[in-house]
């Protein structure tokens, strides 16, 4: 079964990319290479600059690609296997890869400008400017998030030794940068010795654990995120995402191949109940919930920023943006494809070796049993996707690679991942704070210096977020996450079939209407579901991260409503 | 019947067609996408290394050219001497400076979220 629906998954997204991703080219967007890419007709030898497809495909899906693929699919396993799948795979085929493509095809006819100078252009000014104030949230809610992720996983079963190698990894990355950039050794020297070094950090990771309270990390993230936002890029962020991303196809194609060689029936039901207790504690409809579970695997607003940000500069020419755009968001797909089958066909062992017991672990009532399981042994999504990870690989002829370092190697590759979110995130943030602070500028100078400074910038949204990382509940912040980011994607994707719709006149613009506007009232409803049902909850347990996550929640449903009412009154849906 | 020009064409399309095809099977293909690889990491690394150098750039134009933007800059007679050799670098102060309200989605190119 693991093999066949590693297969399946492979095949659909083979065939739909030239079936569907091909017909969009044609006739949504009319692709065609007699149009001048801003690369070539915008050429400044900086920031309009071509570069080879299989390049710029590489670059692109190393900044989309991070945890979120992982956790997401791992927390809907509660769902049973199937229902998080089909989300997956329709939600990436139809909306996901979609809103990917447009947003970079949109950017491309507009001179490389962003998603959010586009969604300005089409729907008004306003849009535009609601654009910062949901990503500000939305980072507060990835800081709060990702670092409840990681502390969840540096102090779960095997934390010890994913958290020494994870700072022993940091170290490597230094070095790796001095070589590179001071002793200015040759590329590939380096490359060889910072691979050595990254593998002698998993060798020792297991050997020096480092166990702390959850506290203490969120103390160091608060701490690090700042550090590692102010110093220059080349002396830690690039060469760790340099080493990143070998891990991330390491893991990758070792999960492939155990995938396909695993043979195994799924120990997860195939669904459980459509309600599952999950969210909060509550029972969590899969239908609007499913998207504030599932974000980047399926579809996410990153990526629209991704895509319009250096991706369209660098496009050689219009046909290779489906390969990048479209393509890039099936290979995240086909990630969490192999995250759920591994959790599908060894989740339920990965728990009971981890000593949950059969009466917990009633396979009879999953959808239950796993919220409750996960809580008694303090394992999220991360730390089921590392137990289950390391079984599927020990399962298969791979099993030669002692168990303890694959379970590093897993956690690693989850807490790599969104580390790196971490830090990015305050970088952001800085950026977002300065602009949503320029109306500031000439009536409170005093006020808009203060909240422009380099170090409060950056201070606001890690303090936020790692108080609501170290004291909310994980379920609710990942939904809230979830939330904010597929409200990025519904406005993108609006923008997109604006887009489509108004200034290319295309008569299939209904392929990106009719996702747009699904997407739009599920996000919406699932907004709705998480302030009304979900919250108060919180807010009676934990008063103050309760409030603070409601506040945020209610802004997004105000400003989704704004948004709407612009992309309505501009009837930018419409084809003239 | 096909004249021989035709026949050599068609060959010749057979053969680029025959050689595309096991071109997926050879050790050729193996080297373009390990290029691609190689080619997609140094990409990246370029990225953020321009991020370092994009603002030492922006900081020495503005210190020999922002005389023309009105910040009192002393040697202005530098600025007329360099001139000539900055005209690139006017040309993307300006684009920068224009894009400035824009950054959002370029620094989520370059620095990579998710």
């Amino acid at each position: 079964m693991t093999a066949l629906i590693t297969i399946i998954g492979f095949l659909l997204y083979l065939i739909l990319y030239f079936v569907y991703g091909k017909k969009i080219e044609r006739d949504v967007v009319m692709a065609s290479d007699d149009n001048e890419a801003p690369s070539k007709r915008l050429y400044d030898g900086v920031d309009y600059i071509a570069a080879r497809k299989e390049v710029l495909f590489g670059h692109h899906f190393a900044s989309i690609a991070g945890a979120a693929p992982i956790i997401g699919p791992a927390i809907a396993i509660c769902w049973g296997w199937l229902p998080g799948l089909l989300w997956v795979w329709f939600g990436n085929i139809f909306i996901g890869a979609v809103h990917d493509y447009l947003a970079l095809m949109a950017s491309v006819r507009y001179d490389g400008k962003s998603i959010q100078f586009v969604a300005s252009d089409i729907m008004g000014k306003r849009t535009g400017v609601a654009f910062y104030w949901i990503v500000f949230f939305l980072l507060i809610l990835v800081v709060a998030a990702f670092s409840a992720v990681i502390a969840g996983l540096y102090v779960g079963p095997d934390g010890g030794a994913i958290g020494a190698t994870y700072v022993f990894k940091i170290i490597a990355a230094l070095i790796l940068g001095v070589l590179l950039y001071r002793v200015k050794m040759n590329f590939y020297v380096a490359t060889i010795l910072g691979i050595i070094m990254l593998f002698i950090a998993l060798a020792l990771g297991p050997v020096f654990p480092i166990t702390l309270s959850k506290i203490t990390w969120m103390w160091i993230f608060f701490f690090y995120i700042i550090i590692a936002a102010a110093i220059p890029v080349n002396v830690l962020l690039q060469p760790r995402d340099y080493l990143n991303s070998f891990l991330l196809y390491f893991g990758l194609i070792l999960g492939f191949v155990a995938a396909v060689f695993a043979f195994r029936g799924f120990e997860v039901p195939i669904a459980s109940t459509f309600s599952p207790i999950l969210l909060g504690g509550k029972p969590t409809p899969f239908w609007p919930a499913i998207p504030l579970v599932i974000a980047c695997g399926s579809l996410s607003g990153f990526h629209s920023l991704v895509a319009s940000g250096t991706t369209s500069k660098q496009l050689e020419k219009e046909t290779d943006a489906l390969a990048i755009g479209y393509g890039a968001m099936f290979m995240e797909g086909f990630l969490s494809t192999i995250v759920i089958v591994s959790i599908a066909g060894f989740g339920y062992t990965a728990l009971k070796n981890l000593g949950v017991t059969e009466a917990v672990l009633n396979p009879g009532n999953w959808g239950a049993a796993f919220t409750k399981a996960s809580a008694s042994v303090k394992m999220g999504g991360a730390n089921l996707f590392v137990q289950s990870y390391s079984d599927m690989v020990g399962s298969t002829w791979l099993s030669f690679i002692p168990v303890k370092y694959v379970k590093v190697l897993a956690g690693m590759w989850v807490a790599s991942f969104a580390m790196t979110t971490l830090d990015t995130t305050n970088r952001l943030a800085r950026y977002c704070i300065s602009e949503m602070a320029l109306p500031l500028k000439e009536s409170a100078t005093g006020a808009y210096n203060f909240l422009t400074n380099r170090w409060i910038a950056s201070i606001i949204p890690a303090a936020i977020g790692i108080y609501l990382g170290a004291s909310g509940n994980f379920l609710i912040l990942w939904g809230s996450f979830g939330a904010a980011n597929q409200l990025i994607a519904a406005i993108a994707l609006m923008t997109g079939a604006g887009f489509v719709a108004k200034k290319l006149k295309s008569k299939f613009a209904s392929v990106a209407v009719y996702p747009a506007w699904l997407l739009w009232i599920t996000v919406t409803c699932g907004i709705a579901w998480f302030i009304v049902v979900v919250q108060p909850g919180e807010i009676a347990a934990k008063p103050v991260p309760g409030w603070t996550v409601m506040i945020i929640s209610l802004v997004l449903l105000i400003l989704n409503f704004v948004f709407i009412y612009d992309f309505v009154k501009s009837k930018a849906y419409k084809v003239d | 019947m096909p004249v021989r020009g035709e026949t050599v064409l068609h060959r010749h399309n057979c053969k680029k067609l025959k050689s595309r095809l096991m071109g997926f099977s050879t050790l050729d293909s193996l080297r373009r996408i390990l290029s691609a690889f190689d080619a997609s990491h140094r990409e990246r690394a370029l990225a953020l290394t321009a991020v370092e150098m994009e603002e030492l750039e922006n900081i020495f134009t503005l210190l020999l050219l922002g005389s023309f933007v009105g910040f009192p800059s002393p040697p202005s007679f530098l600025a007329i001497e360099l001139l000539p050799f900055m005209e690139k670098e006017l040309a993307v102060l300006n684009k920068r400076a224009k894009d400035s309200g824009d950054m959002l989605a370029e620094m989520c190119g370059t620095l990579g979220i998710d």
